[in-house]
């Protein structure tokens, strides 16, 4: 009876190793360690070589594939941040009517389904989101020239591009020479923009123009 | 899904194999607690901290007073949060995350155990094994995260003292150690090595 009540005990004890005592990743973060901040570049480009930007005054809004420009709280928090992180790193702010050497955009892609989104999904109809009309040049499409990785997207992200339109018209295209995608918890918060778009920047040390 | 499928798998053998020992009334099962210490790459590489989580078993069959063999299994969970870092994805791609690793190990092993004083109340002993590890690798940046199952060879080396309840009993308490070497070779990485110090019972099956 001793016996099988200490077996019995054992085994209730290796069940409960198996099923409850395994530590959670996820209930382990906090909502700041939730996001990741990823950024990728031309390395051809010398950044030093441009000195003036433009910001678009709207969020695209890219819900799983449709698209409308906005400009809430949490939008201006975003481009205000930007707009701060770039005059830092030493790039003027002009209209864009003053020929801008940069055109910067914010935007929101959400997705409600839980399949997998890549960026390069994302720019496939980068045209419709961001008509190069807005930026001045009605004739041309927009370029990736490097190649994006793909990560699942459970719940949405920022994006922010800079674009070069400095040579646009030399090259009949714009391409973007930067991005940075913020992704995880508690993104859409305008006390988030700051620190998450300063986390960008940081890990860009290339973008100094000055 | 997969870890009910290894409980069910597990226990199965162990039903299975108790209702053998009915008959024969020569198995006996042991069954600790296990506090694990990741050693070499695990620890330098993966995951720093130690692991309270876990246990060990066997279902050994005794050939005489001085040699036992079975089979021997376990479970561990480890975990490592490190601080946010930077980290390349590639030439010109960079993330910065917080990074976590979330490993479970079941081994399942060929095991076989050595008395050397069979006359005294306290038996010490030393063990011997080698099996499968079955590894679930799982690694998070920040809330996104992979997942990577394997199964690798493992050999395992240990001693311990086995405690009677009182003098000529089969059963009683079991303390020990023992040393896994498990290799990994899996993106990067090189093995899942540890040393494990364990604590419970032993019952004889009759």
């Amino acid at each position: 009876m001793k016996r099988h009540l200490l077996m019995l005990l054992g085994l209730a004890g290796m069940s409960l190793a198996y099923t409850g005592c395994t530590k959670d990743p996820i209930n382990n973060l906090s909502t700041d360690e939730s996001r990741i901040y990823i950024t990728d570049h031309d390395s051809s480009i010398n950044f030093s070589n441009y000195k003036t930007f433009s910001i678009s005054d709207s969020v695209a809004v890219i819900d799983n594939g449709n698209v409308e420009k906005q400009s809430d709280a949490v939008d201006s928090a975003y481009i205000n941040a930007v707009t701060k992180y770039m005059e830092q790193e030493g790039y003027m702010l002009v209209s864009k009517e003053q020929n801008p050497d940069v055109g910067v955009d914010v935007n929101r892609i959400i997705s409600t389904s839980t399949g997998v989104i890549s960026y390069g999904d994302y720019w496939s109809d980068y045209d419709s989101y961001w008509d190069p009309y807005y930026w001045g040049y009605p004739d041309y499409g927009y370029y990736l020239p490097y190649a994006y990785s793909v990560y699942q997207i459970k719940e949405g992200a920022i994006s922010i591009d800079m674009l070069d339109l400095k040579n646009a018209a030399q090259n009949k295209k714009i391409n973007v020479i930067w991005t940075g995608l913020i992704r995880g918890e508690g993104l859409f918060d305008a006390t988030v923009a700051d620190s998450g778009v300063q986390a960008l920047f940081e890990q860009s040390p290339y973008l100094k123009t000055n | 899904m997969k870890r009910f499928k290894i409980i069910f798998t597990v226990l199965g053998i162990m039903f299975i194999s108790q209702s053998v020992s009915a008959q024969k009334n020569t198995f006996k099962l042991d069954i600790d607690y296990n506090y694990s210490l990741p050693v070499g790459g695990f620890k330098s590489d993966i995951v720093n901290d130690n692991s309270p989580r876990g246990f060990m078993g066997s279902l050994m069959y005794a050939f005489s007073d001085k040699i036992s063999a079975g089979l021997g299994f376990g479970f561990q969970d480890y975990y490592q949060k490190y601080p946010r870092a930077l980290y390349p994805l590639s030439k010109t791609q960079e993330v910065s995350a917080v990074l976590t690793n979330s490993i479970q190990t079941t081994p399942v092993l060929l095991k076989g155990e050595y008395f050397p004083l069979t006359g005294t109340y306290l038996k010490p002993y030393v063990s011997l094994g080698a099996g499968a590890n079955i590894i679930d690798f799982n690694q998070y940046l920040g809330e996104f995260g992979s997942s990577q199952m394997n199964t690798k060879f493992l050999a395992q080396g240990g001693l311990g003292l086995m405690i009677p309840f009182k003098k000529f009993s089969a059963s009683g308490f079991n303390i020990g150690a023992n040393y896994n070497y498990a290799p990994y070779n899996e993106n990067g990485y090189r093995d899942l090595s540890n040393l494990n110090f364990q604590a419970g019972v032993t019952i004889n099956l009759k």
